[in-house]
């Protein structure tokens, strides 16, 4: 069936049925349902049904309770991470008789980073949880090189796991969980001679990368908001490279591809997207044609696939919504890329605040 | 990124995945169990084993493999091989199932690096693995031949053997010898490029000459382009060999105000007409400072007073503060700007006082990729001080005359014979020494020799855009020996691009009016025709502006500012301009008219915040506060932005709170300026709570809209 427009109602009908049950083929990911929940919990956000189809008490608690805690200040100190699960299964009960050995239950970067947008999302107030723990169990992961492993017993690190470092000392608002100086001089050289951000130094730049690159870079603050606009040549990064590279990865069929010669991909219309957003360069995105391509990866029963006519999967369909965000569809609340959020879940204003009614 | 699933699955998945989705979690927390207890029997290895080989993404699975390894590793007498290799086997069966699984390829690393700390003594046995892991890839590489983690594994096998850089090059050549299809091989460029840039860093064995290297890889791509024309790999690697083959390392002064050779007659105030014969040489200012802007072809750091010297016989003090023109905190800028002070009065003379700047003298420049200022330079001009009847300040008052933007108001310059009007400044600044004079004859020859290429390709889009920046690559080859420069084949194919390839268009456009300033600017006969004088007939003020009109022409994108630097008064009304970067180093400027273009919020006039001597602005008809897209980013700018250390107190500013985050930016942007007049109508934003909130915020503002306030 050939969808000619955004379908809002049925996208709401499909995350809603995903909120109520994970089907099968995600049981699989059992141990990533925080990041799950962030794609459901998010996508109906920015289709601005959150208050009518989620209980957002339920949401924060379960969420609450899969942090991991420290059971003293002498542990905090002892080289893990104590950030969030990904879920119940990846969590162990404490042991009694461990004698100071390592609980091998881990906690990681990315249920971490999906945790606090998750309570942000649903107007958490992040002050009030224990952030210390977090942050100063965060350095640890912090490699001399500047890039972070997503959990202490070791794992590959590259701009992914930086990004998550960023963003949770972002939502936190508190810095001391890294070394911002290290990190930037990491991402910098990551950015490859074409423009574009690979996942480690050397390696072929690639969409989600530069996603990673330019947006931890905006929430450290080393690079300007809008920087098309402003001094682009006095930039830490290449800015004319960089947009040379993101406007040729809107492939002839209206998509983005995430490297040179690939296939259009929902997600890309969302990691390019908000590069281009981000640097003020909105304008050179054809807009139309974008908006055909995503319609043709529009489900008929609602969610988004990842190429067109195939079967949606939550990921895409949540990278779907982002990108009808930023081509500004009527009914979606706009989106703040650099956190993955709405807008109005990343000012961190809870709906009955003085400061949401003024920013109306 | 996180947890996405690799593909999306098909019906006839969905049964058998809901049946192994049992399994799985069966497997799943028998192995958690064991990971609790530090079980690490072959039992429990082998349940692992299996639950990696149906979801090799379970990265606790892998931290578990880990420990175990550590664990057999810790006993008395470990046998190596039985150790390492099931886990070697292990990853291979789980890169079967997902040839992307990051905890696979990672758990192959950590693998081959104790492999190879435990067995470094014994080179031979290291080989054999060295074989293995090569085998491994191609055979990776065959299923599908863009594989990221493949490419990077082979980059970290490389390192790890120390296999040199010569022999990956030649693995390079050989995929290309083998199977033509890798001519499209993106991530096989890629390879190429990185390690083709650590030879000639390192200047290795017949990678001495970048001449050279760069003739024979422009040989290789353009074949590949031949082979197929509709293939964007070929057409990406040759434009980064473009970049490498024009890109001059060291920065060098492009331009400058006061211009070398010019005569500048200072006066504290308007002057009026019998001051100067030619009022386009004058500057005036009631602070009696007159700026000095220098302009680099890189953004650089270190400009100060020890790099930067000036001789003249009143300006003596030699510690003046140099700003960068840029809004970061990088103090990297391609513009600098110092101010310096009128010289004294000399009544019974008019002698002028001769200005002698030397730039880069001693060490300190350097551009932002730590490449030095390399070729000092010196360039000088004439002050004269301005002593007319206005000295007084009695016309004061005529400044309070509002600027009206009609084209009656704008009158062609006239000229009496056939030489050009010498009121339009022209930056005769040219680096007669030559940089690197060898190398720009190969650069020259490289660039001259692909033109003649790719002129039969022009039924390609990618072929035109590659012919446009090759010519534009000859300008600027050009630009650095003399003033002749060709542009207008660079905009004919520009044109065509925008319709042949409309989803890039915007693009195009942008380069468009770029190549198009450039021509407008590069002799003073096509910038004359765009130079007029202002003057209102009805009203009594001298105008006395350095005009420029570049309105109602397209334009996308601002350009050239290094060339415009002497501008007062500029017209950039009815285009499509959407950014101004650039213009902050137009210090001069103080009227500029952005009406009726495509500005959609205040962030992107940023710039104007460092223009200083800006007091008359038209921004009506715009887009601002028109799009949701940007309403979302003034909510996020004040969390978001850690450069700004600006007290805002909305209530004091803005009584009733309405609106207050869409007010950020533009607080930010008009707190600075000292605006006389400003034009805004014609803006979503533009409403009666705006408007007060811009009258409170620009005490210094007499004309709002058309009209005048108190």
């Amino acid at each position: 069936m050939d969808l000619e427009l955004f379908e809002r109602d049925r996208h709401v009908t499909f995350l809603q049925m995903m909120y109520q049950l994970l089907p099968s083929p995600y049981q699989s990911q059992e141990i990533n349902r925080l990041t799950l929940a962030y794609f459901v919990i998010s996508g109906l956000d920015l289709l601005n049904s959150l208050d009518r189809l989620v209980d957002k008490d339920a949401v924060a608690t379960w969420v609450l309770s899969l942090q991991a805690h420290p059971r003293s200040t002498a542990e905090l100190n002892n080289g893990q991470f104590y950030g969030f699960h990904g879920s119940r299964a990846a969590q162990f009960p404490p042991e009694n008789n461990d004698n100071g050995a390592l609980n091998p239950s881990v906690s990681n970067l990315a249920s971490t980073y999906c945790a606090l947008a998750l309570l942000k999302i649903v107007g958490y107030n992040l002050s009030s949880i224990d952030s210390e723990s977090i942050l100063t169990s965060m350095r640890n992961l912090q490699q001399p090189d500047g890039s972070f492993m997503p959990i202490h017993t070791g794992a590959e690190t590259d701009l992914r796991f930086v990004y998550c470092a960023v963003a949770i000392c972002h939502m936190l608002g508190n810095w001391s969980g890294m070394d911002k100086e290290k990190a930037k001089e990491y991402i910098l050289k990551c950015q490859s001679y074409d423009g574009g951000f690979g996942l480690v130094p050397g390696s072929e730049s690639h969409g989600g990368a530069t996603y990673c690159g330019v947006t931890s870079l905006r929430l450290m603050g080393f690079i300007e908001d809008e920087i098309l606009s402003k001094n682009a040549p006095s930039s830490i990064i290449d800015v004319p490279l960089l947009l040379d590279w993101c406007v040729q990865r809107q492939a002839a069929d209206g998509g983005f591809q995430g490297r040179p010669n690939k296939p259009s991909d929902t997600c890309y219309a969302f990691w390019i997207a908000s590069v281009l957003k981000i640097l003020g360069g909105h304008k050179f995105i054809d807009k139309k044609a974008l908006h055909g391509f995503l319609l043709t990866c529009q489900s008929e029963y609602g969610g988004f696939s990842k190429f067109p006519g195939q079967l949606p999967d939550l990921y895409h369909s949540y990278y779907g919504l982002t990108a009808f965000s930023l081509l500004e569809e009527p009914g979606l609340n706009s989106l703040c890329v650099e956190l993955g959020m709405t807008a109005i879940a990343a000012m961190g204003i809870s709906l009955d605040s003085p400061s949401y009614l003024l920013a109306l | 990124m996180h947890g996405r699933p690799r593909k999306s699955p098909t019906r006839e998945d969905e049964a058998a995945s809901a049946a192994t989705g049992k399994n799985l979690g069966f497997l799943q927390s028998q192995l958690l169990y064991n990971h609790h207890k530090k079980i690490y029997n072959e039992e429990a290895l082998d349940l692992s084993a299996k639950t990696l080989q149906i979801n090799p993404d379970l990265y606790t699975a892998w931290n578990y493999r880990r420990l175990a390894v550590q664990h057999k590793l810790a006993a008395a007498h470990p046998e190596f091989n039985s150790i390492f290799d099931p886990e070697l086997r292990l990853v291979e069966s789980a890169l079967r199932t997902n040839p992307k699984a990051y905890g696979a390829w990672y758990h192959r690393e950590w693998v081959l690096r104790r492999l190879s700390k435990a067995r470094s003594s014994s080179s031979s046995y290291l080989n054999d693995y060295l074989d293995h892991e090569l085998q491994l890839l191609e055979t990776l590489l065959k299923h599908d031949s863009r594989n990221f983690h493949a490419w990077n594994h082979r980059r970290f096998v490389a390192a790890l053997f120390n296999t040199s850089d010569q022999e990956e090059l030649k693995f390079t050549n050989e995929m290309i010898q083998d199977n033509q299809d890798n001519l499209s091989n993106y991530s096989m460029w890629h390879h190429r490029r990185v390690l083709l840039s650590g030879l000639l860093k390192k200047k290795a064995q017949g990678f001495s000459s970048k001449e050279k290297v760069l003739h024979d890889e422009y040989q290789l791509v353009d074949g590949a382009i031949v082979a197929g024309t509709e293939d964007q790999s070929g057409w990406f690697y040759h434009l980064s060999l473009l970049e490498q083959t024009v890109n001059m390392d060291a920065p060098f002064l492009v331009s400058s105000w006061p211009s070398h050779g010019s005569n500048v007659l200072l006066s504290r105030n308007r002057c009026s007409d019998d001051c100067s014969l030619s009022q386009f040489d004058s500057f005036h200012s009631s602070s009696g400072t007159f700026p000095l802007i220098l302009y680099f072809t890189k953004a650089v750091q270190g400009v100060n007073s020890s790099t930067i010297t000036i001789e003249s016989s009143f300006c003596t003090k030699n510690d003046l503060h140099w700003t960068p023109l840029m809004q970061n905190r990088s103090q990297f800028s391609q513009a600098w700007v110092t101010h310096i002070i009128f010289p004294a009065a000399r009544p019974h003379s008019s002698e002028p006082y001769l200005l002698e700047i030397s730039v880069g003298q001693s060490q300190g420049i350097i551009s932002r990729n730590g490449f030095p200022y390399s070729h000092p330079t010196q360039f000088n001009f004439k002050v004269r001080l301005c002593l007319g009847k206005t000295e007084r300040g009695e016309v004061e008052d005529l400044d309070g005359d509002i600027i009206l933007w009609k084209d009656e108001n704008f009158h062609a310059l006239q000229t009496k014979s056939q030489e050009p009007h010498e009121a339009v400044s022209f930056d005769q600044l040219i680096i007669n020494d030559v940089h690197e004079p060898n190398t720009s004859n190969w650069r020259a020859a490289i660039v001259a020799n692909e033109i003649d290429f790719f002129q039969t390709l022009l039924f390609y889009k990618i072929g035109i855009l590659t012919l446009a920046r090759l010519l534009t690559a000859k300008n600027v080859l050009l630009s650095r020996c003399t003033n002749k420069t060709v542009h207008s084949k660079v905009l004919e194919l520009y044109k065509d691009l925008i319709k042949l390839d409309p989803l890039h268009s915007q693009y195009y456009k942008d380069q468009h009016s770029i190549v198009f300033l450039q021509e407008v600017t590069s002799n003073r006969e096509s910038l004359q025709r765009h130079c007029c004088s202002y003057k209102n007939f009805a009203s009594a003020s001298i105008g006395n502006y350095k005009c420029v009109r570049l309105n109602n022409i397209s334009l996308s994108r601002m350009g050239s500012v290094e060339k415009l630097l002497w501008v007062s008064m500029l017209d950039l009304s009815h285009n499509e301009l959407c950014s101004i970067e650039g213009l902050e180093a137009m210090q001069l400027l103080s009227c500029l008219n952005l009406s009726v273009n495509k500005f959609s919020g205040f962030s992107a006039l940023g710039p104007l915040r460092l223009l200083k001597s800006l007091e008359v602005l038209n921004i009506s008809y715009n887009e601002i506060g028109l799009h949701t897209t940007d309403t979302a980013r003034y909510l996020c700018s004040s969390p978001l932005s850690h450069t700004e250390e600006t007290s805002w107190n909305c209530d004091e500013i803005v009584p009733g709170g309405v609106s207050v985050m869409n007010y950020w930016e533009a607080f930010l942007i008009f707190k600075s300026l000292r605006l006389t007049q400003l034009d805004i109508a014609g803006n979503a934003i533009a409403g009666e709570n705006f408007k007060s909130f811009l009258v409170k915020v620009v005490p210094s503002l007499q004309w709002l809209d058309g009209d005048k306030l108190r």
